[in-house]
């Protein structure tokens, strides 16, 4: 039961952060200059979530010389960048990684 | 992409061509669910603490991944309720900020959307709605949001209860979850749509790397705010410089 609980409750303050302005509809209205802030939270959260996981326990000391999750993170990057398309990104990014690491790189 | 719609604006009843390009244009960025669902559900099965149906139906109760991964861990490792609970909303706080993002362009939009999307509005499909046109019909975005909704719910209900019914099975070697930061990494570069942009996401990714062993997320947030603020102070600098260019 506690348990059950538990996950209740994240499931209401994960569902509570996500309504949180939604929820509000059009009555809800931030000042002009943090409406213009919040078109930085994506580039921001998506690069913080992206680069510890890429860096992983070695740290810094994964960039030189570059691990294959490293080498396959920056031709993932360059796909995207170039395409525009997630799912060739993907292909892409995989395929090096498994490449590389079967390299020994 | 589909044609806009050319029904009156308070005509929002069910559009499929929008629901389908919400659907294959969630497919890719909704891939990389499979395996760190995956991961989700077996940790689950592994964890005797977690009973296995509670552990699965938080599939759908929480849904989301990587502050699932955190609750598991640390019920696993006997963490009180408070701290889960709490570790889970830091990791979720940064959709305060994407449910105050996408509010002006759900302008109109009718309270069963509001519920239901409030519930959807994961990273991806707030990435998705981001790269939408501003001037979009509410109709089109409301339809291809619940397109791209419910094949991330399909996607990862199925991959939690794969792992939680068939356990670890998928070799550690190949590396299937590196598809998550690969799939950040892509969601990062799609986002960035000028040079203040470049310079959140620079800073963003150097924070969250310093404050990496900060408790409960509390990193994460950090590096948020710090890209956020560095990005907003960029773009008022870039356009002094060029009013200044202009004037001279």
């Amino acid at each position: 039961m506690r348990i059950w609980l538990i996950f209740i409750g994240c499931g209401l303050v994960t569902y509570f952060s996500r309504g949180s302005f939604i929820l509000f509809g059009d009555r809800v209205k931030l000042p002009e200059t943090i409406q213009r802030s919040l078109a930085y939270v994506a580039p921001a959260t998506f690069a913080a979530i992206m680069v510890p996981a890429v860096l992983g326990n070695e740290g810094l000391a994964s960039l030189v010389p570059p691990t294959p999750e490293v080498g396959a993170i920056l031709i993932a990057a360059l796909a995207v960048w170039k395409t525009r398309n997630m799912a060739i990104a993907l292909a892409i990014g995989m395929v090096s990684l498994w490449l590389l690491q079967w390299l020994g790189l | 992409m589909p044609e806009p719609s050319t029904t009156p604006p308070d005509d929002l009843s069910f559009e499929k061509r929008w629901f389908r390009h919400g659907i294959l244009s969630g497919l890719p960025l909704a891939a990389p669910g499979l395996p760190f669902g995956f991961v989700v559900g077996f940790l689950v099965d592994e964890t005797a603490s977690i009973n296995n149906l509670a552990g699965w139906a938080s599939g759908f109760i929480v849904f989301a991944g990587s502050s699932q991964l955190a609750a598991v861990e640390l019920l696993a490792d006997d963490a009180s309720a408070l701290v889960v609970i709490f570790t889970v909303f830091l990791i979720n706080s940064r959709h305060i900020m994407y449910s105050a993002a996408m509010n002006p362009r759900l302008t109109g939009a009718p309270t069963w959307f509001r519920v239901l999307g409030s519930y959807l509005l994961i990273d991806q499909a707030f990435a998705l709605a981001e790269n939408q046109p501003e001037d979009m019909a509410l109709r089109d975005r409301i339809w291809s949001f619940l397109g791209t909704g419910a094949t991330f719910w399909v996607i990862w209900i199925a991959a939690v209860t794969l792992g939680v019914v068939v356990g670890n099975v998928i070799p550690e070697e190949w590396s299937l979850t590196f598809s998550v930061p690969i799939l950040f990494m892509g969601l990062m570069v799609l986002s960035i749509k000028n040079q203040p942009g470049v310079i959140a996401a620079i800073i963003g990714g150097c924070v969250a790397y310093v404050t990496r062993d900060f408790p409960q997320g509390t990193g994460l947030l950090l590096a948020i705010a710090c890209g956020v603020t560095g990005g907003t102070l960029a773009e008022t600098r870039l356009e002094s410089a060029e009013e200044t260019a202009e004037t001279t």
